[in-house]
């Protein structure tokens, strides 16, 4: 014990500490997304390397130990192997205009302070874009970046794990029974073709608290309803929807629960599409084995039909917030273009539109690229909790 | 636990209306002894699957009982019966790994992490997987996969282990190897197990019973050797064996079996004496090769396989394009077109042409003489005959005797049933060459009661004669 007490701290090296799982997970992940920026930075060095005046000396002096070829041959042998960019050049070149451009040019605006779209005017670089949309300095009285924030981050994180949750019980449910199962599939499939903002206005009609019909005033269906129990007709969708305040931050709940429905219904039709036919392939002989081994319909559920079907549900789960994360339409449908009151229901995409028409374009770009950081952060995590649940096969 | 299966019948309504309904099982009749290892045996479609998922209660049958030692299980669910099933592809969870599959029933039945673990590591020590509790099954070679099924149905301590082709998805060398391994695996646990194949080889190394079947019908039940011994078809006869059965055309002609204008052996006493078109079976190991053979073969060529050899050949009568027959490679045959060979009798089958039953009768034999035109049995004369005086086997059919007071012979009776409208009884004679002797009497007979003895009037047509010495027939002048 004295041993150690003298002279381990000074010749032993300290233990690497031990940190709990979750900790040390981070910590991997720290060092792993290091590496590959380090990667990322040796591959762009190598690429400009043959650009500067060593490279290019160094090249040369490849080409001279090679065997010494004739104009023609050079040529020859170019073509050869260029060849392929022929063939890509048509979509190289749409791409090129409509994909790469838009990237780069938003990247790039975002960084010009009160950059006009109109005129291409701009005052001087910087990140003022930023600091303002992220403050909610923008002076315009537009939407409010952090409000669609968490408008969006609410909206998809509660609508899709719901929606793919009574998707998976719907299937299992269609998959059970044996007769017209068709014709549910059927029913069950068309609010697919039906245009998101018609949907979002039949809605807006549903929860209406007042409404006029032949010059009478009417009550919204979910408040008659309600009624019934006795319910007092709530303003769902309108000006006096009751919300919580959390500071500037404004929590509408009434509408959320309008937009959560709305989500969970419109997306429901797909998923069940998906799960469902991946249902119909897992082999019957594991639910026969289920049944020999004493498994309950909910065992069987949750230990053989979830995890048989995880490939499907991790991809539903991945798209679906993903596009959660650019949902604007459903909002217009139900809210209308100024997105609520004030921009209350104000999502991401909303938040661009929004500056977009307002001609304050510096911001919009801006937020674009916040929004590609956020996307981008939340696909990463999507990605790893979702494949380490569908490596089995 | 013993397992009674009692008239148990399997339709399938037919998926087109109108169409025709399936019998996947008719009335099969089965008793299966505790800690028994039967084969259901048959051919795709034979409904061998249907009755092995019947007995585990995925599938319930249309009528019929299934009892588990005294209990009906008929319509107990699957997970109430106690079974084990080993499904043909395994069946086995893709996402669990080996130790989860096979604690995977113990879950379901609630039993303790740290018992449960302890009984999935038994388990997989007795199938000799314990070193792979950690992979997942896609990790596995296909005979890992099966011992980790096996394992999965065995944990939870069956009642009756049930399995499902268990061998048909490993490769040769590995499905040698597996057999042993669930011989030994039953033998160790005294299950009662029931498996389904539609290899003969393999049903006839593993198991104790064999229940070969056909179009939802039990053809044979018995030991292995048993039914390939003495096949009640022709379809047994051709599902047993490799090389299969030869089978010739040929015909019951004076006591004498034909193929084409040969006459290959004697009839068997066994066979009735009318003269009929028949299916002739050889089985290749009854050739014996000799210069003056009764049966002629064209060969086509000899493969030679170490320790014996195989002579292909063809016969125009044969129902297969070639016959087979095994030869000892000790002996040398001749390089010619033709060989000739006398056929064993034991290997000799002959089924009826119409029927594709067995031709065999239980004919009653009896130790006799002709003396004087008269034919004796003991001291009675039983019948009149042209012959000359020598001593002579009597065979007599069974439905051969016909009851009378005053009748010209007499058995000893120990019992009388009644079955299918038939009187049968059974008797015993000091002359009789099989332990007891038995006959059919028309159902409206009246029998005294109580009685040791009892005459018999005989057919003249159900009585044939052999000689004492040769056992060859002896025509009687019936003809």
């Amino acid at each position: 014990m004295e041993e150690n007490n003298g002279n381990a701290g000074a010749i032993a090296k300290a233990p690497p500490k031990k940190h709990n799982r979750f900790a040390q997970y981070f910590i991997n992940l720290g060092a792993r997304i290091k590496g590959w920026f380090v990667d990322m930075y040796g591959a762009i060095k190598d690429f400009f390397y043959g650009f500067t005046k060593a490279g290019r000396a160094e090249k040369k002096a490849r080409k001279a130990e090679g065997p010494q070829l004739s104009r023609r041959e050079r040529l020859r042998r170019g073509l050869k192997t260029q060849s392929g960019w022929l063939f890509v050049l048509p979509a190289l070149a749409l791409m090129a205009v409509f994909t790469f451009y838009p990237i780069i040019a938003s990247f790039v605006n975002s960084f010009k302070q009160g950059y006009s779209g109109m005129t291409g005017k701009f005052n001087g670089w910087g990140a003022d874009n930023f600091v303002r949309v992220l403050k909610g300095d923008t002076g315009t009285g537009g939407a409010s970046f952090t409000q669609c924030l968490v408008n969006t981050m609410l909206l998809t994180f509660i609508s899709v794990p719901l929606s793919t949750l009574l998707a998976l019980l719907i299937s299992v449910a269609l998959n059970s029974i044996k007769r017209i199962q068709k014709a549910y599939q059927t029913i069950l499939f068309l609010p697919y073709l039906t245009n998101a903002l018609a949907m979002g206005a039949v809605f807006a009609t549903f929860f209406k608290i007042i409404g006029t019909s032949n010059n009478t005033e009417t009550v919204g269906l979910v408040n008659i309803v309600l009624g019934w129990f006795g319910i007092k007709p709530i303003d769902w969708v309108g000006l006096t929807s009751p919300h919580w305040q959390l500071g500037s931050l404004s929590i509408p709940w009434a509408k959320y629960i309008v937009t959560i429905i709305y989500e969970v219904w419109s997306g429901l039709p797909f998923k069940i599409l998906i799960l469902f036919s991946a249902m119909q392939s897992i082999n019957k002989q594991y639910y026969d084995a289920a049944k020999v081994d004493g498994a309950s319909r909910w065992t069987t559920l949750w230990k053989i039909t979830a995890p048989m079907i995880m490939p499907q549900i991790s991809y539903l789960l991945v798209t679906g917030i993903m596009g959660g994360m650019k949902q604007y339409s459903a909002i217009i449908g139900l809210f209308g273009t100024t997105m609520g009151q004030d921009y209350d229901m104000g999502t991401m995409v909303g938040y661009l539109y929004n500056y977009i028409e307002l001609g304050q374009t510096g911001y919009a770009y801006a937020g674009s690229l916040l929004l590609f950081i956020i996307i981008m952060i939340i696909t990463f995590f999507n990605n790893k909790i979702t494949k380490k649940r569908t490596t089995y096969r | 636990m013993r397992i009674s299966i009692q008239h148990l019948t399997k339709i399938f309504p037919s998926r087109t209306r109108g169409g025709k309904a399936v019998h996947a099982v008719e009335d099969m009749n089965i008793e299966i002894p505790s800690g028994g290892l039967v084969g259901l045996l048959g051919p795709s479609g034979c409904g061998k699957s249907t009755t092995l998922f019947m007995l585990s209660g995925l599938e319930s049958p249309s009528s019929g009982r299934i009892l588990f030692d005294d209990q009906d299980v008929t319509t107990l669910a699957a997970e109430k019966r106690g079974v084990g099933l080993v499904f043909q592809n395994y069946a086995l969870y893709p996402h669990m790994t080996v130790q989860q599959n096979i604690r995977f029933p113990l879950d379901n039945m609630r039993i303790k992490k740290e018992e449960g673990n302890a009984r999935a590591l038994d388990a997989a020590r007795l199938v000799q997987i314990e070193d792979l509790m950690a992979r997942k099954p896609n990790e596995l070679s296909g005979g890992q996969q099966q011992r980790v099924a096996i394992a999965r149905a065995l944990v939870k301590m069956p009642n009756v282990l049930l399995l499902d082709e268990p061998l048909s998805n490993l490769d040769a060398r590995l499905r040698l190897q597996t057999r042993e391994e669930i011989k030994r695996i039953q033998r160790t646990t005294g299950i009662t197990t029931v498996f389904v194949t539609h290899d003969q080889e393999e049903a006839m190394s593993i198991c104790d019973t064999m229940v070969v079947m056909k179009l939802g019908v039990v053809q044979q039940v018995g030991a292995p050797q048993d039914i390939y011994d003495d096949p009640n078809n022709l379809f047994v006869a051709n599902f047993l064996g490799t090389p299969p059965i030869n089978i010739f055309k040929g015909k019951i002609a004076g006591g004498k079996v034909y193929i084409g204008e040969e006459a290959i052996a004697d009839a068997p006493w066994e066979t009735p004496f009318d003269d009929q078109e028949v299916f002739v079976g050889i089985r290749p190991e009854g050739f014996i090769y000799s210069e003056n053979g009764a049966l002629t073969l064209n060969v086509d060529h000899i493969e030679v396989m170490g320790r014996d050899k195989s002579v292909v050949s063809t016969h125009e009568s044969s129902t297969k394009p070639i016959v087979r027959s095994i030869i000892d490679s000790d002996i040398l045959l001749p390089a010619m077109s033709q060989l000739k060979f006398n056929i064993k009798p034991n290997k000799l089958f002959l089924f009826s042409a119409a029927t594709e039953e067995r031709v065999q009768y239980p004919v009653n034999v009896f130790k006799g003489r002709i003396e004087g035109g008269k034919v004796y049995i003991g001291e009675e004369a039983v019948a009149e005959t042209a012959l000359e005086d020598r001593e002579v086997y009597v065979g007599i059919g069974p439905d051969g005797l016909m009851y009378n007071e005053n009748g010209a012979f007499t058995l000893q009776v120990s019992g009388v049933a009644e079955e299918e409208g038939k009187k049968v009884v059974a008797a015993a004679h000091e002359n009789s060459e099989k332990p007891g002797v038995q006959c059919f009497l028309d159902g409206s007979a009246e029998l005294p009661a109580e009685t040791e003895t009892l005459k018999f009037n005989i057919k003249s047509n159900k009585l044939s004669l052999y000689d004492a010495e040769t056992k060859e027939r002896l025509s009687n002048g019936r003809e």
